[in-house]
């Protein structure tokens, strides 16, 4: 077995090996193949004899031999079934030093590919995980996985997109995608785990990982630093964030203590460095968000008007209910819990909010602010009713009991 | 060969896991965070085991819907199952050497731990059921 700096160095290196191969020889999809076969036998025969003194040229030459083989035998069996095979085999070279994981993460990501399969390919190809690892993080069966990443390197194929970075023209709308992609990641891990879980791969900090790796290539988008301090901040919160039976702790109850600070400070310095270069963008500013929460050293010590202000600009970026509902309980937090009601009423209408229940929760929470116990009891068993989970039914009946109580 | 391990519940089960208010105590805490490490550490050892596939739980029964069929039209009835009926409430995919070794680990889950007051309705089992793997080949 591979110990976790000789895992991590592979997967380090498992997208510049792709985009060496890919570059030098096409092919994406068989590429994609030869470079998990590389990583699995690296991962064989390393423990063994140790980490080779060039590790990237020894998967690219592995990776290289391997295509070879694949591309052979593809064209064997094209001939076999009467179509002139239309590429020459090529022969393996010398690897080259540059780094497409950029180029990979915008092909991965491409707006021709549902955002399921965005995700598993991302995973795969630019994050260096098995299909089994993937198939388990998202608890599908590995069958399922291996069609999805299939199908997803076909459609990439079949658009003849070519392997290189997007146009200029098309670029922001390309980048918007691979950040909501790793904010798709990011937030699969931070909501998916209570319960009894299974052990597997941390969704989270495969997205943070991966969102270094696009800080690292582009440093000055601000959007880029937005997300990955927002990232940052959230998941610092991580230990505090859920009892030892899963049911969700709400912020103002968290053991500070437990937060990551230095998280905390890395995702502070990110995004109070991102913030005056430019126009904010939507990640910047939830990550300012999370930067006031964090950085409050008790609960109510939290500037809630810079964050209720917050709210406003990002209302302003993006029409969003999930955003005028968390800035409806801040306008609370500053005005008072009848100001929040006032803001809450007329967001009772959108049926995207009110099926779940989120404008359930937030209602009776700021319900028992305002010093009405009954209807705050009436609107947490609501809630309660409109989730699936049971450590979330476990929170909403417990505070509907402790006003039962009262 | 696959198996599934199913696993039933009635909807008052899930009530008094959910900590709502019934006749009987609801669970503590740390009496759900042992049922939840118990649970995690028997799917993560199939998984150590190369022999789990895939396993679920399912929501409770009253987010249920059932489409039956009124005078040929196709009705939804929502949550159509008694308090006390025991339906499904999660299963896990194996795939093992035997029939037999699927029932072991099925039977693991005998040991559950729960709370003394925490009586079923109906006595505890487990059902162990093979896959239909299609039809092969004859030789």
């Amino acid at each position: 077995m591979l110990d976790r700096d000789g895992e991590d160095l592979l997967r380090q290196l498992a997208p510049r090996v792709l985009g060496a191969l890919v570059r030098r020889y096409g092919h994406f999809d068989t590429a994609e193949d030869a470079v998990q076969e590389a990583l699995l036998a690296a991962a064989r025969q390393w423990p063994a004899d140790g980490v080779p003194d060039n590790p990237r040229s020894w998967l690219i030459t592995v990776a290289s031999r391997r295509l070879t083989d694949l591309l052979r035998a593809e064209q064997a069996r094209r001939r076999r079934e009467d179509t002139v095979a239309a590429w020459p085999v090529p022969e393996p070279a010398p690897p080259v030093a540059t780094d497409d994981s950029l180029v990979l993460l915008f092909l991965c990501c491409h707006p021709s590919l549902s955002p399921a399969s965005q995700i598993a390919l991302t995973l795969r190809a630019v994050g260096g995980l098995s299909t089994a690892e993937v198939a388990r993080a998202f608890l599908v069966p590995e069958d399922t996985m291996t069609r999805r990443i299939t199908r997803a390197k076909k459609t990439i194929r079949d658009s003849g997109v070519p392997f290189r970075m997007p146009p200029p023209e098309q670029r922001a709308d390309r980048l918007a995608a691979v950040l909501h992609v790793l904010y798709l990641i990011f937030n699969e891990g931070y909501v998916g785990t209570s319960g009894p879980s299974l052990q597997r791969v941390e969704l989270s900090a495969e997205a943070i990982r991966l969102t270094r790796l696009l800080y690292r290539l582009l440093p000055d988008d601000t959007e880029v630093a937005g997300l990955l301090a927002l990232m940052l901040l959230t998941d610092a919160r991580r230990a505090a964030r859920t009892a030892p039976d899963g049911t969700p702790v709400p912020m103002a109850e968290q053991d500070r203590r437990l937060w990551n600070h230095e998280q905390i400070a890395e995702g502070v310095v990110l995004v109070s460095a991102a913030l005056p270069r430019g126009p904010a963008g939507p990640y910047q500013i939830q990550a300012a968000i999370a930067a006031v929460h964090d950085e409050a050293e008790r609960a109510g010590d939290t500037d809630w008007r810079q964050i209720m202000l917050l709210y406003e600009v990002l209302l302003g970026l993006r029409d969003n209910p999930v955003v005028a509902l968390n800035h409806a309980v801040a306008v609370a937090m500053v005005h008072g819990p009848r100001a929040g009601l006032d803001l809450l009423e007329p967001l009772g209408k959108d049926d995207r909010l009110t099926a779940g229940h989120r404008w359930h929760t937030a209602r009776a929470h700021l319900l028992e602010l305002a010093g009405e116990p009954d209807a705050a009891h009436a609107a947490y068993l609501a809630a309660a009713a409109r989730t699936t989970s049971l450590p979330q039914q476990r929170y909403l009946h417990a505070r509907a009991a402790r006003l039962a109580r009262k | 060969m696959k198996y599934m391990i199913m696993l039933t519940g009635s909807q008052r089960d899930y009530d008094r896991l959910a900590g709502k208010e019934t006749d009987s105590p609801a669970w503590t805490p740390e009496e759900i965070g042992a049922l939840y490490e118990f649970m995690a550490k028997w799917n993560n050892d199939l998984v150590e085991s190369g022999e789990f596939v895939e396993g679920r739980g399912l929501a409770a029964p009253v987010h249920t819907r059932r489409v039956s069929l009124k005078d040929g039209v196709p009705v939804v009835t929502d949550g159509p199952y008694a308090e006390t009926q025991e339906v499904l409430a999660g299963y896990t995919i194996v795939e093992c050497a035997s029939f037999d070794r699927a029932t072991e680990i099925a039977a693991q889950l005998a040991h559950t731990p729960h709370p003394a007051h925490a009586t079923l309705a109906t006595p505890w089992y487990v059902d162990v059921r093979p896959l239909d793997e299609g039809p092969g080949q004859f030789d």
